[in-house]
């Protein structure tokens, strides 16, 4: 049984868009074809891909050969299947992966991340707070104060969430009218604050990026770091 | 190696983490069929976490590219906004 390496999947894929062409460990590019649907594929030996650099960089190069002519729905990095699974897989699942193409057709994902210092907000947000606890500290007794610190701990947490959720805000408005579809993760602890995938029509690459380093102009405590255009990998799942 | 090499190191490593943290982490999946050596990809996440959590080596290289999108935009008598590089 042959073990094929999986690219991406399209219904608008053609042999030519791979020409001269090679994927992960050197090997060729081939089309399987089943019914609307084509993946991009190479063979492949052995159990497991190893994640190393060339590998990733071959994966994400080939998806990108591909999305210079058409949006694909790219597989995740380490996709293995014998032939016969990957053409019953797409049977199977052939209406929905239509479908989830029909979404991403015309598009492109771009990414915006945020970065922040957490310590850095967390303390602005402290400084705020000092004088206040100046005044409660000095008439409380021992047992008050460390109910007093738990809650001041919590309210700083609550108050930092509020900070990540104003700058996911803020993104949101920045690509209001031009993302189709966002996908958005805020974590308020950490460095990375927001990551944010964009579908984004071909062509509004450039106005992606113009709103966005807007955005980040006038706010000095954030850092934005951008990315595209990509194959849609946020948004491949066939929605349920 | 002088600073401008290891800004440029930097930078692309930038590049690579963000693909990683593409092809890693989404796309299409075939239920049980996503075989990657596990320890290696251990490595490559421990990678993005501390390049991320590192924001002074984020400041350093973003903003070495904002210097050079600065120059570049000056350089252009219209003061159209240059294409910025290493990105995607």
């Amino acid at each position: 049984m042959k073990r094929l390496y999986a690219y991406c999947v399209g219904d608008q894929l053609a042999d030519e868009m791979l020409e001269g062409a090679s994927g992960v460990a050197g090997a060729p590019l081939l089309l399987l074809r089943r019914g609307r649907l084509a993946v991009v594929a190479s063979p492949f030996e052995g159990k497991a891909v190893p994640a190393t650099r060339e590998n990733v960089l071959e994966h994400s190069r080939v998806n990108g050969l591909v999305l210079a002519h058409t949006t694909p729905l790219p597989f995740r990095f380490g996709t293995l299947a014998d032939e016969q699974r990957l053409g019953e897989h797409l049977e199977k699942n052939e209406d929905a992966l239509v479908s989830a193409l029909a979404r991403v057709r015309g598009c492109v994902e771009m990414g915006a991340k945020v970065i922040w210092d957490a310590a850095a907000q967390s303390e602005a947000q402290g400084a705020a707070e000092d004088e206040g606890r100046a005044v409660e500290a000095s008439a409380q007794g021992a047992g008050t104060e460390f109910l007093l610190a738990k809650q001041r701990a919590l309210k700083g947490a609550e108050a930092l969430k509020a900070r990540a959720e104003e700058v996911a805000a803020l993104v949101a408005a920045g690509v209001e009218g031009l993302a189709r579809e966002s996908s958005v993760e805020v974590n308020p602890s950490g460095s990375l604050v927001v990551r944010a995938a964009h579908l984004v029509e071909r062509g509004r690459e450039e106005e992606y990026r113009e709103r966005l380093r807007a955005l980040g102009a006038g706010r000095d405590d954030l850092r934005l770091m951008l990315s595209g255009p990509w194959p849609p990998y946020s948004f491949s799942a066939p929605s349920a | 190696m002088s600073d401008a090499e290891l800004i440029l190191d930097e930078e692309e490593e930038l590049s690579l983490l963000e693909t990683l943290d593409h092809v890693l982490d989404r796309g299409l999946v075939i239920a049980g069929e996503v075989t990657i050596a596990v320890a290696d990809v251990d490595l490559v996440y421990l990678g993005l976490n501390v390049l991320l959590g590192s924001v002074e080596t984020v400041n350093r290289v973003l903003g070495v590219r904002e210097q050079r999108l600065e120059y570049l935009r000056g350089l252009k008598p219209g003061g159209e906004a240059a294409r910025p590089e290493g990105e995607g």
